[in-house]
């Protein structure tokens, strides 16, 4: 599987502050892969490396096999899309002609503004000067101009952190189909929920550091206790071990007709990310 | 270096749109004309110093402060963030940005020029030299703009500066009192005024060559300083 970010002992610091420690990990194309961390862990700092926005105090990052630094080429900045928690729109402009813009300087064609506006659904308030909406609407215009480009890479900081349930969904699909079509996306969350629905493997970054990769059900499955908790008419909570003797008292609680519900015992990506890092993600 | 055009005119269009709607800020341009109408009105505005008071006014008010407001508020907005992250190159970015600037700045003297009746001997020559002198004023404005964290702070550094290249022209007539103001002789304002001299005793190209090159010297100069500066802003 070909490599399209690869981080190899990257470090960041600023004056005697170290920001990132170490960072090794690598990102397939195709994949949706998923940075999580709490404030300050240095999930943006990573993103403005690996989008040429800061250079690295040590280590090498490399984007399309290629030195970060090659993203000072404007034609290797045609590859990449960025939506950051403050992407800056125009407010006094419409949304139509915020979009408008950067089709011509990522020279697509006008056309391609409808496609994007359906995607994060305000493909009817396109006239709508952006000034006058809401931050959730603004984030989803951020998100339309990201994708107008179709990129082979899409960096996405906080995509939803202010989004409702619903628009939240949307951009979901959105993003799915963005991936179906091949778009790599790297993304950087505290939502847990929604790095378990949209990635395919996660990094978990404290302090600047890697604490532990994979795909979430890896990660679940090495993390598990492997018991099932089994609920009991009487109002009763059991938690079975797994093995012969676990399966025997299920079977005699189930001849018995006294089971109301089984769960498996699986942990969350945020019980994980606590148990590694000792840090709740907010 | 391929220089794309269609970015170019999408950038300047993007400012035109934002600058008409940005009232705190466009309703300084016309301040230059009505200064012009007013000396002309009061019959104070017939002699070559006060065509070019207004003019290097008009200088430092639309070319230096427009410009600075321009590249700030896209700092401030974070929008200039999405600019530099585009595939437009740096000069297309700064031509684009300083377009609207140079138009609005050549329009604004040439009403100046209209309303004080000032009709020069040479017009080939003067708007040479116009031109020459705008991109010194917008590369100063361009470097406030990139140095500034937020409009308010440009409007602030952008202050001294119009009022040395405003009124500076009374600067050399210091000088013997004060000898180290002999150098103000070679600020752009002060040379665009002895253009505008000569031009109007029957000067040749020939003869303002001398006053031009300073004037081109200051543009190239600021010109590189804003180029740097802007892209020391690349990487934060």
């Amino acid at each position: 599987m070909e490599t399209i970010i690869e981080m190899k002992h990257v470090e960041k610091r600023f004056g005697n502050e170290t920001a990132l420690a170490q960072l090794d990990f690598h990102v397939n194309r195709g994949e949706i892969f998923g940075f999580l961390g709490p404030s300050g862990s240095g999930k943006t700092t990573t993103i403005k490396i690996l989008t040429g926005q800061l250079l690295p105090t040590g280590g090498n990052a490399s984007v399309f096999g290629k030195s970060v630094s090659s993203l000072k080429q404007p034609v290797n900045r045609k590859r990449f899309g960025v939506l950051t928690d403050n992407s800056g729109l125009y407010g006094r402009l419409s949304i139509y002609d915020n979009l408008k813009l950067y089709c011509d300087l990522y020279e697509v064609p006008r056309t391609k503004i409808a496609d994007v506006l359906a995607i994060v659904q305000l493909q009817h308030e396109q006239q709508k000067r952006v000034s006058a909406l809401s931050k959730g609407m603004r984030q989803r215009v951020a998100l339309a101009r990201a994708l107008l480009h179709e990129p082979e890479l899409l960096f996405l900081d906080e995509p939803t952190s202010a989004l409702d349930p619903v628009n939240t969904l949307h951009i979901y699909d959105g993003l799915r189909a963005l991936n179906d079509r091949g778009t790599t996306i790297f993304l950087t969350t505290h939502d847990m929920q929604e790095a378990e629905t949209l990635c395919d493997r996660v990094a978990f970054l404290n302090n600047g550091q890697i604490q532990l990769i994979g795909s979430p059900e890896e990660l679940k499955k090495q993390f598990s206790d492997s018991t099932l908790t089994v609920a009991l008419k009487n109002g009763e909570s059991i938690a079975l071990p797994s093995g012969q003797e676990g399966a025997q008292q299920l079977f005699d609680y189930m001849k018995e007709d006294q089971v109301d519900t089984i769960h498996s015992n699986e942990p969350t990506l945020g019980d994980i990310f606590i148990q590694v890092t000792g840090r709740k993600l907010a | 270096m391929t220089i794309s055009w269609k970015r170019i005119h999408a950038i300047f269009m993007k400012d035109y749109k934002d600058f008409s709607r940005n009232l705190a800020v466009s309703l300084i341009i016309f301040l230059p004309p009505v200064l012009a109408a007013f000396y002309s009105r009061t019959g104070n505005g017939g002699s070559i110093e006060t065509y070019y008071m207004v003019i290097n006014m008009a200088f430092g008010m639309v070319a230096a402060f427009v410009q600075s407001c321009l590249i700030a508020e896209e700092k401030e907005k974070n929008t200039l963030r999405g600019l530099m992250l585009s595939p437009a190159s740096t000069t297309e970015i700064l031509i684009g940005k300083s377009s609207l600037s140079l138009v609005l700045t050549l329009l604004t003297i040439a009403l100046s020029a209209l309303f004080s009746n000032y009709r020069p001997a040479n017009i080939g020559l003067i708007v040479l030299a116009l031109f020459v002198s705008a991109i010194f004023y917008i590369a100063l404005g361009t470097m406030v703009g990139l140095f500034a964290k937020t409009v308010m702070e440009a409007s602030l550094y952008v202050t001294p500066i119009i009022l040395l290249f405003s009124f500076g022209t009374m600067l050399p007539l210091l000088a013997e009192q004060y000898p180290a103001l002999q150098a103000t002789a070679y600020l752009p304002n002060i040379q665009l005024l002895e253009i505008g001299t000569k031009v109007e005793r029957g000067g040749s190209f020939t003869d303002i060559l001398p006053q031009l090159a300073v004037i081109l010297a200051w543009g190239v100069v600021a010109s590189f300083a804003a180029v740097s500066l802007y892209k020391k802003r690349l990487i934060d």
